[in-house]
């Protein structure tokens, strides 16, 4: 790490957990595929994975990661190569490897001390250690001998050396007893080469990283400086006993015909693409996009105030001209700031894969808990969606993962007596449907029964005996989300955590989303979530009751109506509407906010039809203001939780309104 | 005794004088600390929110961003006024939020001295109430000394727990 500041080291750093990250992710779900199959692609998959951190780690300096990633590696080289088979045991290592990975990413990122590799050196060991450390000895002779090997470095270094320049000979030897003597190599070649161009090496990169090194490492570094900030560099590695470094000799005699100014530009020159090529992405601090974002609700607003003025200047003649202006430039800015909010709406999406990758081990891990058998088959994971929401579906995923293994999935005998197949499938699929996104948890499971769960129920109190005689099959699977209702007897390990699906549905309504469940006796269980793409900004229809304007989200409204008295009809002394052969129970809005739904004043002229819980509803307003894209402002702890009450918006004028959910209204 | 009074001067002296911000409330004066006190405006227009409790008299748009209001006349169970020029809305924090307090008028900023603030009976605080600072003799009239940011935690766990008793009856 000598010559790197410490905020280049924590950038590096940055960048290097973020990697780390994906790879862990991308080597879990490869685990759980290889343990269903034996997969040489898979094999290879993770085998670069553990390469590329160990090649990480190495540059930052930490090595008890390079240790680990080292010896899963040759692990991993055995098996590709076909010397050993893969086993069970073998995939359990790789699980515990890659879980003290995680644990000392996480160390890493929260400073805090790195987890002991020795436990999982241990466990490596036992598949890795009689062929490995003999074949590291036997190594040992041969390189000294190389002669290809050597005719090849001398021309590659001659070559070099013909444009002019000077080059030097670092010579790093390393305590022979050391155990890992490659992977000293290894950190020795990357930490240099971070730093210093390193022409050619003894043994070759090829080498070391196939193990083949002995306990000296030549490398060819050109200028004096460049040598001595390699020899410093060297030093720095564990097991690294003595360092020398020396001008290179040339074996093969040719004229340099250059001057050596000439070639010291070609050097340069060689060198400058190399280090410039960034890649095409910067990262970006949520703060900053969650700013951004308000700050394109703030310009959306007064791009509809301008619009309004312009509406203003054009009743009159004699302003008209400007109010012409004024639209078509009302009209410009609205372009543009719709580009620049959806540009906005874009950077801040995620794919789903972020939450999914997670899935197939904890799936994995709690059907084996469970005794059970299980496929979990993801679709659409490369669904992007607001980060925001992204965030609001992790736990409630997880809740609907676990209860599907838990309760969906029968076991395996179970499985087999239903003529079923013994492996239960559970699958995760999303995809977009008009401006939402569907995410569906679908297993082959045992399916609920409606008659146990209103059972249940009535034994817990949440409905009378009366209540559950009336109640539809499909009212019964609704129970589900009720508060305190668990359908298991006993809560077990894996769910009953005291979290039920009431609180899975609310933590879904909150970022304006919906779960439905459907469910059928011996086939199984889905459950479908409907989610918006972004937070932030929405459609809404806005609406006046009593001088007061409320905005209803257009994602729950279906059209809105003159609403004429003499069309109203009544069921049992309750207002409805008849609309398209449609029966649309008929509230007052106002009304349903302050308790009293059912009286309806003359001042309402309007009629909004919506779909409450996939029911049809139909709310009275006294007049329609029209339909607004608005920002969703937060209205603090205090009115967080009203129910029916999303949160607050400001119109154009101005005023704040209040955001209605008219699903929970009633 | 004598000692003791000149240990009470010297640290008066050292803490100086504090600040409050002083308003009315039907007959009584208040007083709030001024490094609670972020802002003071003028009554604008307030959106009741229905399903709140009470004492919220409803938001605020404050230079974009949605601000709940109380009222502290209700929140003392005091009578109802009707809105004049008079009355202002005081803006707190608390845990980051911004709140309003709508208050009858703001007098001024007075010094007070520390020596003059003793704490309130337990009578006069009745029980629970934790949100009185003290009680600040002046001149002839007595100052009331509230912690806002209690006022505030206290009416957002009072709102909570309507909230959910509200929504266990509609259940």
């Amino acid at each position: 790490m000598s010559g790197k500041d410490r905020t280049e080291f924590q950038e590096d750093l940055q960048v290097f957990l973020a990697e780390v990250d994906e790879i862990l992710a991308d080597t879990e779900e490869n685990l759980v595929e290889l343990e269903k199959a034996p997969d040489i692609g898979i094999i290879q998959e993770v085998f670069r994975a553990m390469h590329t951190i160990k090649g990480g780690a190495a540059t930052l300096g930490f090595q008890d990661a390079v240790e680990v990633t080292h010896t899963m590696e040759s692990i991993m080289e055995k098996v590709r190569s076909g010397e050993q088979e893969l086993t069970s045991d073998m995939v359990d290592v790789l699980f515990v490897v890659l879980d003290w990975l995680k644990a000392w990413k996480v160390s890493l990122e929260e400073e805090t001390e790195c987890p002991s590799r020795e436990e999982v050196m241990n466990l490596i060991k036992r598949f890795a250690s009689p062929t490995d450390a003999g074949r590291q000895r036997s190594h040992q002779e041969d390189v000294e001998v190389l002669p290809d090997a050597d005719r090849a470095l001398a021309e590659k270094l001659d070559g070099y050396l013909s444009d002019g320049a000077s080059l030097y000979e670092v010579k790093v030897d390393l305590n022979p007893e050391a155990d890992l003597l490659s992977v000293r190599c290894f950190q020795v070649y990357t930490l240099v080469s971070e730093l210093v161009d390193i022409i050619a090496s003894n043994p070759s990169i090829e080498d070391i990283e196939s193990d083949r090194v002995g306990n000296t490492v030549v490398l060819y570094v050109p200028g004096k400086d460049g040598a001595e900030l390699a020899r410093v560099t060297a030093q720095s590695v564990q097991d690294v006993t003595e360092v020398t470094v020396a001008p290179y000799r040339p074996k093969v005699k040719k004229p340099s015909e250059r001057t050596a100014n000439g070639a010291q530009e070609t050097v340069s020159a060689d060198k400058a693409p190399k280090r410039s090529s960034l890649g095409r992405t910067v990262r970006v601090d949520v703060d900053l996009l969650d700013f951004l974002m308000n700050m394109v609700g703030e310009l959306v607003i007064d791009r509809t105030r301008l619009t309004q003025l312009a509406s203003r200047l054009l009743v009159d003649k004699s302003t008209s001209v400007i109010g012409n202006e004024l639209a078509a430039l009302a009209s410009h800015l609205q372009r543009t700031s719709q580009e620049l909010q959806e540009g906005i709406m874009r950077a801040r999406l995620l794919p789903l894969k972020n939450i999914f990758t997670k899935f197939p081990r904890m799936t994995r891990d709690l059907a084996s808990r469970c005794g059970k058998q299980i496929d979990l088959r993801i679709q659409g994971e490369d669904t992007e969606l607001d980060r925001t929401v992204l965030e609001a579906i992790d736990d409630p995923l997880i809740h609907i993962l676990r209860n599907a293994v838990d309760h969906g999935i029968e076991n395996p005998e179970e499985r087999r007596a239903r003529g079923k197949p013994e492996y239960g499938t559970i699958t995760l699929s999303a995809w977009h449907e008009e401006n939402q996104v569907v995410i569906q948890v679908k297993d082959d499971g045992a399916g609920m029964e409606p008659e146990k769960l209103k059972r249940s129920a009535v034994n817990k109190g949440l409905i009378t005996p009366e209540d559950s005689a009336k109640m539809s099959d499909k009212d019964a699977l609704e129970l589900i989300f009720m508060p305190g209702f668990s359908t298991a007897e006993v809560a077990t390990q894996v769910s009953g955590r005291g979290v039920g699906m009431d609180v899975v549905r609310t933590n879904l309504e909150r970022i304006n989303g919906n779960i439905e469940v459907r469910s059928r006796v011996g086939l199984g269980t889905s459950f479908t979530l409907r989610l918006p793409l972004t937070l932030a900004i929405m459609r809404a229809l806005l609406v006046e009751c009593s001088e007061l304007t409320y905005a209803v989200p257009t994602s729950s409204v279906e059209e809105a109506i003159a609403l004429r008295r003499e069309e109203v009809k009544t069921i049992q002394g309750k207002p409805a509407l008849v609309v398209r052969g449609r029966i649309f129970p008929l509230v007052s809005l106002e009304g349903a906010l302050n308790g009293d739904s059912w009286t309806l004043k003359d001042s309402l002229q309007y009629a909004v039809l919506t779909r409450s819980n996939d029911e049809p509803l139909a709310f009275g307003v006294d007049d329609l203001v029209g339909e607004e894209e608005i920002v969703l402002k937060d209205m603090g702890r205090m009115l967080s939780r009203l129910k029916g009450i999303t949160g607050a918006t400001i119109l154009p004028d101005g005023d704040p309104a209040l955001i209605l959910d008219v699903n929970r209204l009633l | 005794m004598a000692k003791s009074d000149t240990l009470r001067e010297e640290a008066a002296k050292k803490n100086d004088d504090r600040q409050i911000v002083a308003f009315s409330l039907g007959s009584e004066t208040y007083g709030v600390d001024i490094s609670q006190v972020r802002e003071i405006i003028p009554i604008q227009k307030i959106v009741p929110v229905p399903r709140a409790p009470e004492f919220v008299e409803g938001i605020i748009n404050l230079r974009g961003k949605v601000i709940p209001v109380l009222d502290l006349r209700k929140h003392f169970g005091f009578e109802k006024k009707e809105r004049d020029e008079e009355q202002k809305i005081v803006l707190a924090e608390s845990h980051g939020e911004s709140i309003g307090v709508i208050v009858d008028s703001v007098s001024s900023v007075l010094r007070i001295q520390e020596d003059s603030i003793e704490p309130p009976a337990s009578v006069i605080k009745g029980e629970g109430v934790d949100y009185i600072a003290g009680i600040c003799k002046m001149n002839s009239s007595l100052i009331v000394l509230l912690d806002l940011t209690r006022i505030i935690s206290d009416a957002e766990s009072r709102s909570l727990k309507e909230v959910d008793l509200a929504s266990a009856v509609m259940k």
